[in-house]
Parts: structure tokens; C-alpha cells; sequence
């Protein structure tokens, strides 16, 4: 029996081949898709899954009250980490992290390392397990270095790691480590990258953080006790927090904030360290939001809906020209479950025939999704029973719905009307036009979402940033020297060239360098009884000049004042906080309360990614800091060459270190990243669905012109032109697609209004972006449906009628 | 006695109108009988050839088959009975384009769930029968009108019914072909198999042993 159907199948499937064809390439897209989505999705959820304690592992994160509202912060002092594992109960283990860069010596190598300080728990709290040597134990020492797999290999090649020592650039002194430990190489789905471990007390600001409770600059991570929740781990801290953040709390209350809920001013949370790799901090609060995870998800369950509407809407409209076959199968004999697992049949060949495809093409087209969208997905992340199990069931759920909905309901149509043939077909199209709405307006709904998602992306590219940032470069300071010597001998190598006009110096980055490296500085104080607080830089002469930020009052850093080093200049918005351009020349009390006084106001300018909001920021000018990125502006129509310029001089003056430079717009750029990945995510689901779309209605308007040959022949005879007709073939169609921006328009807007709240500086919705999402709808749609309708017109009606 | 209709009425509600297909239909079909139901168009000829045939209902009167009560039984055990008893020719062949000749014959015991061997053999013998071995593998569209009924016949035959229900068998045919085909029903009847065909032509009518005429749903006596 199952020979004789599939044989049935492949013989039907054989003489409706165009739609076979159609309904295969449609669901074979749509599972390459699916698929390839779903990857990445499955990807990115399975960050970190790897650690064997990730259930009760937790990031420590204090919310403070603050007179503008509560304020997150994952940083945190010195002495916290020490303090909560004494006092408070139901901490496993408990770990300081921060990472930065540095520079490694063995012999002659000189390395660019991303290093960690942390404390031996790191080991407890986290699964890395290690080659040679024990990880924990090693830490416990402040000599010891523990590396990764890679890092021995560049080190050391195949001689053993253990017991060699390693220089690292301390402060500006190469300080000698022991390797005690080498770990295997970090996952590629871990969060954390580093290259090298030190203890925690290694680090660069520990002897000015030591003991400290208001100078905070690193993580904390934590595993709880089995049985302890987080709700008690918050609750016993609370009387914790009010002793040891005292003088916070008391600044916070005299700037009149309000205390939370629970009466607290600073309350310690934990967030869940399997969402780290989500985590993104909005407007203050700290959130793990899996959008981009669920958001591809979403859209590849979309395309396969829209193709199994196409298998639907095509396997019913072609099966209804079967109807005499089903009457006559019913008078020899078959029952109802018979005739079901027939058509079935047909179906799941098809799904089956896509499927098999759908995975080539998703391994074909792998190498350059994987270059579009950034992801390291392989196919073995979908090696996980839950994935697997998932497919599974999607796939059943599909093909029974896809494959068993026309089955089902041919199968129990009535036996004598299917034999004469009075089968009313016409009237039981309210489930394909259904259907064929919620296709477009998919399509329409992804289609205004690309035009908006595009439309503030070209808004953030070409926002006028407060800088220059087209002939900037600028050039992470990675080198072993002094910051200062090396600006030195980049201003001796490149000022003289008529191309270079001025090089400066600032210890944080704009944008995202090639070193992939992020920080931010800030800190408090008061004044005129009030707590304020801004961001700081640091930053070289000529700063605002090679970055050409305009001054609102006062002057730059200038070589011809000596006394600069207690100068700062401030931005607009930490101005208007302070009470205007009054505040110019005035001392400020900052930073270990040294006098500072008021040299500058600058324009505000973004220093930060544009989806947050300007905040103040002070420059200083303090020629005894490492300063970590040069900027160096070229004015030249050959970008290209005078990046090359400065490699050179920087090749002269650090022969060791890498060249990172690169110009500032690209930085800019690289924020964002997000950004383009989800707008180039977002335009390929829409092509794909509008693409898809288009070919169920093309499918369908074959079956219905067909349908209506001898009409169009009656008309064509009573005097209709080529045009009317086409209108009238196409109208019913249209109709749906309108009836579908419809819906589609107001769903798209309001999820376009929520997203753009994500950005500080945003466009505004226009009625036009879903105007035009509509527009391009109806025309591509149109325009495929012309293909066959102005065939039909133009036919000859003496033909259509003879048919009949 | 084969079967038995008791005042047969079957009507649809037009228009808040009520037009009868069949109005009182009184009829005794025994074995071996071969009867000719005549009449003009839209006299519910077909009708109660499905009435018969179980493939549609009725809405009063008693319908037995074979000592079962038709109008009682449900669904499902009334489409068991025709299964089991009853085999359909149509005007139009109704062959199934897909399948072969082989196929199309080989169908009805598909779904009764014969085994292969057995199959084979009964379909040989059929194919033997008819005298058709040598199209057996081609498919309805490559045979003449007449070859095709020939296929349908054969194919209502194969899993030996006790009634054949034929339904203008000859009116796509020319004379020649229908001659052949109405031959053939005769020698079908000889053999014990009770046929009742609706046809136009006296001629193919006379095969029959007993006429019945209809007009507008009544059977009119003759």
C-alpha cells in the first residue's frame, strides 16, 4: 500500500511539476533559513552553558537611588569582594574580574595580551579547566601566571610552559611571573576571553584601590550555596550596604533621592550569569533582554509560515482538480483514513525533498552568513537534544499542518458531488485569503521594519558627532613605552609632514578601536553642597583642536600655560549642572579634592555610543598619566596612504607592537554593529518573505486564471479591453494585500516606536516609511501577478470558450 | 432478493420550494436480474442509481439490502456494504489518469487489503478475461473509449460484486463499442452477476430482463 501511494505521489507531483517545483524551492529556502537562523539563535543562547555551576552563578550589581532616578553599576571597590564572603551567609564562591590589556615578554616576543586579575575562586565560580598544573592552587600565589593553551604555544612553541617566566609591563616596569598553570583554550561560546591570569592584587590600581570603598573599577561574580535564592542573598545584604556605603547613602538622601521600595538607597542584586552575554544596561537599569536571540528566531518561524501557506493554498488549489479521482477512489473502496495518508503522502515527499535541500543549501550558503551576520555558529551547536528535539517536533508540526490540512479536508469531501463535478470550489476561499493576509503582512510588517531599521541606522552613521571624525586615526598606545616618549617621537616623525596637521593623546578611545578595547571613567563630587557627577578623560595638548571640538568659552590646554595640570575643561552639559558659563575660571573641588579650576567649555560632543544620551564629562591635562590612544589628523584625499604614513612612524617608534590604527569613522562604525547585523538580518527575512509571498500568489493566481478561462473568454466576446481584465484578474489579490498593510502597518509602527526608545537620538516615525513598505508591496505584488494575468487578457476568447 | 426501496422519497429545498428527485419508488431487485432504468433527462435516473449505490441518501422511505436496513445503518457500515457488494461503472469511465491500466484494475483490492500475490493473480485473471494483458501498462489517456470502459468494467468487477451499477456505461461509446460493452454485461448476467444500468437506448435496454421507466422522479409503469 505505501509503494502504491508514494507511487501515486511521485507520479502526481510529476505532472503538477511547475508547482512541485514552486513549493520545493519555496520551503527549501525557508528551511536553509530556518535552519541557519535558528543556528545562530541557538548559538547565542548556549553562551556560557559550559560552566558547571552557571544555575546559582550570578554578577553582582549595586542599584543606587540617585536624585535623577536609580542608577546600575556592575563596577565595584576593592574591599566588597572580602567583606561579603566574612559577613554574608550562603556564598559558595565569590570573585573579583578585571580585564584588560598588556604587554607580555619572553625573550624576544613581546605580546599584546588580554590579561585577568582575579582571585583563585575564579576557579570555583567558572569551569576552565586547565592542562598542566592546578589553576586554583596557582592563583593563590601573587607570582604566578596562569595562560591558555594558545598563549604557551606562541610563547614557548612545544617546550613545556610550566616553571618559565613570562615579563609582564606593570605600571611601566616588567614585572617577572611564574606559569604555573596552562588551561585548555577557552570555548568558543564563553563570554570571557583572556589570554593570561594573575591574582587580583596584580593590578595596576590595586595599591590606590586597596581598602577603598569609593573607587570602584571591577566586576564581581558569585555562585550561591545550593538553596539559597537570590531574594534572601539581596534581603541579607540590605543592613550590609547601609553600613559600609554610609557616605553614599548620605549624599544620595542630602541630593534628595528617593529610597526604593524596601527603604534602601543602595541595594546589592545579582543578575544570572547565564544571561552576561545579553546583558546591556538601559537607561540605568541593567537588563538581559534575549531580543536578537528570539527576534531570529521569530522572523525564521515567519518565513516557514509563509512558505507552508504557499504548500497549503497551492496543494489544495491544485487538488481540487482532483476531486473526481477522490470520487471515484470512494466508490471502489477507500476510506476516508485512505485517501488522508494519500495526499499526505505527496506532501511529505515534498517536505522531505525540501528538507534534505533546505540542509544543503544552509551548509552552502553557511561560509557567507556567517561573514554577513558575524557569528561563529557551526553546525555541531545544534547538537544539543533540546535543538534536535525541537527541529523535530517544529518539522512533524509542519508537515501535519502544511501536508495534512488539504489531505484532511479532500479527504472528506462528498462522494457524488466530486463525481458530477458540482463541487463548489469558489466559495471556500475565506481560509486561503486568510492566509495569504497574514502572508503579506508579514512581508510588509519586516519590509517597514527594514526601511526604519535602515533609516536610523543612516541617521547614527551620518549624525554630526560633535568631532571630526572622517581624518582622524586613532592609535591604541600598545606599545612597552612610555605613552608620553612615544607621542613625543610621533610628533618629531610626523608633525614635519605637510599631510599630518596634529597629533594629541586621550587615555579612553572613541568608538570601537581595532582593539577592541571599551572603558569608561567617572566619579563624584560636590558642589555647592550637591553631588555631581561626570565622566573623565584625560587628554594631551591639541586635543580639541585635532578633533576639532569648538570651545563655547574660555581656552584649550596650552603649552604656553605651566599651571595646566590643575586646569579641566568641562562640556555644555556638565556646565548647565553647574549653572552656566558662570562657572569659567571658578575652582571645582575634584578628584582627591585638589582645586581645579574651570579653563574651557566645550560643545557637547558624543563620547559615548549614540544610544545614550550626552552626559557631562571633564577633561584634565595631566602630562604624568599613560595616556592609551593617539589621534593624529591627516589632511589628505588619500586616506588610505596616510594611514600607511603613520604605520610607519609607529613602526619606528614601538618596533614590537602591533599597528591598530584606524580612522575614527570606523570606530564609530564598529558601535554600530548591532545595529547593521540586525538591519541586514531584518532586510534579508523581508526580501525572503516578500519574495516567498510573491510566489504563493503567483501559484495561486495560476489556479484561479484557470478557473476563470471561460469568464475571461465571455467578457473579451461582450467587449472588455486587455487592461480591464487584468485589473480584474488581479484585483482580488490586491484587495488582500491592501487588507493586509492594513494590520501590518499599525503592528509595524508600534514595534518600531518601542525599539526606537533603545536610542537617546532617534528619528522620527514617519507615516511614509510604512507608506512606502505598502507601495513596494502592492507593485512587487502586482507585478508578479501580471505575469500570468496579461496572459490570460490577451488570450484569444475564441479558444478559452472552445475549452469549455 | 437482493434488495428492496419502500416508498423512496428524496427531495431538496430550493428557494423555500421543495422539489422531489425521487417520489415514492417502489422496487425489488432479485439475483440475476438485469434491469434497465429509462427515462429523460433529469427524471432521477442517476439518482436513484445512487440511492442505490449507497452513495447518496434518501430522506423517507426503506431501503434493505441483502437483509440488511439500509436507512438504518450508519455511515460507515453502509459504506462497507457497497464496498463489499456493490461495483460502479460510470458514463465518463472515470479511470484514474495517474494509473496504469494494471493499476487502475488492481485499486479496489488495495484497499480492501489484499495481499500482493493474491492481487496479482486476480488482476491477471481479469486482464485475461477482458483480453487487454497487452495494455496493462499503459495508461487511460493511450486507449480508445471503448478499451477504457473495458478497464472500468473490468476494475468494478475485480472484487467480485454481487450488483454492478452502471450508469450510462455506453454513452460516450460509438454503436460499435457499445455494442461490444453491452455484449459483454449480458455474459456478466449469464454468469449470475446482477446488473442494473441507467441508459437512453432502447436498443441497449432490450439486454436488460426488465425496463423501468421514470418521469420526474416516479416510476412510471409501462
Amino acid at each position: 500500500m505505501i509503494r502504491n501511494y508514494l507511487k501515486i505521489a511521485f507520479r502526481n507531483l510529476w505532472k503538477h511539476r511547475m508547482f512541485t517545483v514552486l513549493n520545493t524551492v519555496g520551503l527549501s529556502i525557508a528551511f536553509a533559513i530556518a535552519i541557519l537562523l535558528s543556528m545562530t539563535a541557538i548559538f547565542h543562547l548556549n553562551f556560557d552553558s559550559f560552566h558547571n555551576n552557571l544555575d546559582r552563578t550570578y554578577l553582582l550589581y549595586r542599584t543606587e537611588q540617585t536624585p535623577k532616578g536609580p542608577e546600575s553599576s556592575i563596577s565595584n571597590p576593592e574591599p566588597l569582594t572580602p567583606a561579603l564572603k566574612e559577613e554574608i551567609p550562603g556564598i559558595a564562591s565569590i570573585t573579583r574580574h578585571l580585564q584588560s590589556g598588556i604587554i607580555g615578554i619572553f625573550g624576544e616576543k613581546e605580546i599584546n595580551l588580554d590579561i585577568l586579575y582575579t582571585d583563585p575562586d575564579f576557579f570555583s565560580v567558572f569551569s576552565f579547566p586547565s592542562i598542566a598544573g592546578d589553576a586554583r592552587q596557582a592563583l593563590q600565589s601573587g607570582q604566578n601566571i596562569i595562560i591558555t593553551q594558545k598563549i604557551a604555544k606562541i610563547m614557548f612553541g612545544d617546550d613545556t610552559a610550566i616553571g618559565k617566566n613570562i615579563m609582564l609591563m606593570l605600571n611601566g616596569v616588567e614585572t617577572p611571573f611564574t606559569v604555573a598553570t596552562v588551561l585548555e583554550d577557552i570555548p568558543r561560546q564563553s563570554s570571557f576571553h583572556f589570554d593570561i591570569i594573575v591574582n587580583f592584587v596584580n593590578n595596576p590600581a590595586y595599591s590606590r584601590q586597596k581598602g577603598q570603598w569609593d573607587y570602584r573599577n571591577h566586576e564581581v561574580f558569585l555562585t550561591l550555596q545550593e538553596g539559597v535564592s537570590v531574594e534572601t542573598f539581596q534581603k541579607n545584604t540590605r543592613a550590609f550596604s547601609n553600613r559600609y556605603f554610609e557616605d553614599d547613602i548620605k549624599k544620595d538622601k542630602r541630593d534628595g533621592a528617593q529610597a526604593d521600595a524596601n527603604g534602601q538607597y543602595i541595594q546589592l542584586n545579582l543578575f544570572p550569569f547565564k544571561d552576561w552575554h545579553f546583558i546591556r544596561q538601559i537607561n540605568g537599569r541593567i537588563t538581559g533582554g534575549k531580543t536578537f536571540p528570539f527576534l531570529i528566531i521569530g522572523i525564521s518561524l515567519l518565513i516557514l509560515f509563509i512558505a507552508c501557506v504557499n504548500f497549503i493554498n497551492m496543494s489544495v488549489g491544485i487538488n481540487i482538480k482532483r476531486l473526481r479521482e477522490i470520487g471515484v477512489r470512494k466508490t471502489l473502496g477507500a476510506a476516508k483514513k485512505q485517501l488522508f495518508f494519500q495526499f499526505w503522502c505527496e506532501s511529505i515527499i515534498v517536505f522531505a525533498i525540501s528538507i534534505v535541500t533546505g540542509i544543503l543549501l544552509s551548509k552552502a550558503l553557511l561560509p557567507g552568513f556567517k561573514t554577513l551576520f558575524r557569528t561563529g555558529a557551526v553546525f555541531s551547536d545544534m547538537n544539543t537534544p533540546v535543538f534536535l528535539w525541537g527541529t523535530f517536533i517544529v518539522l512533524l508540526i509542519v508537515t501535519l499542518l502544511g501536508g495534512g490540512y488539504p489531505a484532511f479536508r479532500l479527504s472528506k469531501l462528498n462522494t457524488v458531488q466530486t463525481l458530477k463535478g458540482t463541487l463548489k470550489v469558489q466559495g471556500k476561499n475565506r481560509l486561503r485569503n486568510l492566509l495569504v493576509v497574514v502572508q503579506f503582512s508579514i512581508a510588509i510588517l519586516l519590509i517597514s521594519c527594514t526601511i526604519t531599521l535602515y533609516s536610523q541606522l543612516q541617521y547614527m552613521q551620518g549624525k554630526d558627532l560633535g568631532f571630526n571624525k572622517e581624518q582622524v586615526i586613532s592609535l591604541p598606545l600598545n606599545g612597552k613605552k612610555d605613552s608620553q616618549l612615544v607621542l613625543d617621537l610621533l610628533r618629531n616623525e610626523l608633525l614635519p609632514i605637510p599631510e599630518v596637521q596634529s597629533i594629541t593623546a586621550a587615555d579612553n578611545n572613541l568608538g570601537l578601536g581595532r582593539d577592541g578595547s571599551r572603558s569608561t571613567s567617572a566619579f563624584d563630587f560636590d558642589y555647592k553642597g550637591k553631588g555631581v557627577n561626570t565622566n573623565m578623560l584625560v587628554v594631551d595638548y591639541d586635543y580639541l583642536k585635532t578633533l576639532g571640538i569648538s570651545l563655547v568659552a574660555g581656552r584649550s590646554f596650552d603649552r604656553n600655560f605651566s599651571r595646566d595640570s590643575l586646569s579641566v575643561i568641562i562640556n555644555e552639559s556638565l556646565a548647565k549642572e553647574l549653572g552656566g558659563q558662570n562657572i569659567l575660571n571658578t575652582p571645582l573641588s575634584l578628584l582627591d579634592s585638589k582645586q581645579h579650576t574651570v579653563i574651557g567649555i566645550i560643545k557637547d560632543f558624543h563620547f559615548r555610543d549614540l544610544d545614550q544620551a550626552i552626559e557631562p564629562i571633564t577633561l584634565f591635562f595631566n602630562r604624568d598619566k599613560q595616556l592609551d590612544y593617539a589621534y593624529i589628523k591627516v589632511n589628505s584625499a588619500n586616506l588610505a596612504q596616510s594611514l600607511s604614513v603613520v604605520k610607519e612612524a609607529w613602526k619606528k617608534a614601538e618596533p614590537n607592537a602591533e599597528f591598530l590604527g584606524s580612522y575614527l569613522d570606523e570606530n564609530i562604525n564598529r558601535t554600530l554593529d548591532r545595529e547593521k547585523t540586525m538591519t541586514t538580518l531584518i532586510t534579508c527575512g523581508s526580501i525572503i518573505a516578500i519574495l516567498l509571498s510573491c510566489m504563493g500568489i503567483f501559484a495561486i493566481s495560476l489556479l484561479t486564471i484557470a478557473q476563470r478561462t471561460k469568464e475571461v473568454g465571455i467578457r473579451k466576446v461582450v467587449g472588455a479591453s486587455i487592461s480591464s481584465i487584468t485589473i480584474l484578474l488581479s484585483k482580488d489579490f490586491i484587495r488582500l494585500v491592501i487588507v493586509a498593510f492594513l494590520i501590518a502597518a499599525p503592528i509595524a509602527w508600534w514595534l518600531m516606536y518601542k525599539w526606537l526608545q533603545n536610542y537617546s537620538y532617534r528619528i522620527n516615525l514617519s507615516i511614509w516609511f510604512f507608506v512606502v513598505a505598502g507601495v513596494i508591496t502592492v507593485l512587487i505584488a502586482f507585478a508578479t501577478l501580471s505575469i500570468r494575468t496579461i496572459r490570460a487578457a490577451m488570450a484569444n476568447p475564441v479558444k478559452s470558450l472552445k475549452t469549455e | 432478493m437482493l434488495l428492496q426501496l419502500n416508498n423512496i422519497f428524496k427531495w431538496v429545498n430550493a428557494g423555500g420550494q421543495r422539489t422531489f428527485l425521487l417520489k415514492d419508488i417502489n422496487l425489488t431487485v432479485k439475483e440475476g436480474e438485469f434491469i434497465s432504468i429509462m427515462g429523460p433527462s433529469g427524471s432521477g435516473k442517476t439518482t436513484l442509481l445512487n440511492v442505490i449505490g449507497m452513495l447518496d441518501g434518501f430522506n423517507e422511505g426503506e431501503y434493505h439490502f441483502m437483509d440488511e436496513s439500509v436507512h438504518q445503518l450508519k455511515e460507515k457500515h453502509r459504506a462497507n456494504l457497497y464496498k463489499e457488494y456493490i461495483g460502479f461503472v460510470f458514463q465518463a469511465y472515470h479511470l484514474i489518469d495517474e494509473l496504469t491500466v494494471y493499476e487502475n484494475i488492481e485499486t479496489p483490492l488495495l484497499y480492501k487489503k489484499f495481499k500482493s500475490a493474491e492481487r496479482k493473480a486476480l488482476v491477471a485473471d481479469m486482464l485475461d478475461r477482458f483480453n487487454i494483458v497487452g495494455k496493462k501498462d499503459l495508461f487511460p489517456e493511450q486507449l480508445s473509449g471503448g478499451q477504457q470502459q473495458l478497464v472500468g468494467i473490468a476494475r468494478a468487477l475485480i472484487s467480485k460484486p454481487k450488483l454492478i451499477l452502471a450508469d450510462e456505461p455506453t454513452g460516450n461509446l460509438n454503436s460499435k463499442q457499445g455494442e461490444e460493452i453491452m455484449e459483454l454485461f449480458k455474459q456478466l448476467n449469464e454468469e449470475g452477476v446482477t446488473i442494473l444500468q441507467v441508459t437512453h437506448s432502447e436498443k441497449n435496454a432490450a439486454y436488460g430482463s426488465r425496463i423501468i421507466e421514470l418521469l420526474d422522479g416516479r416510476k412510471v409503469s409501462l
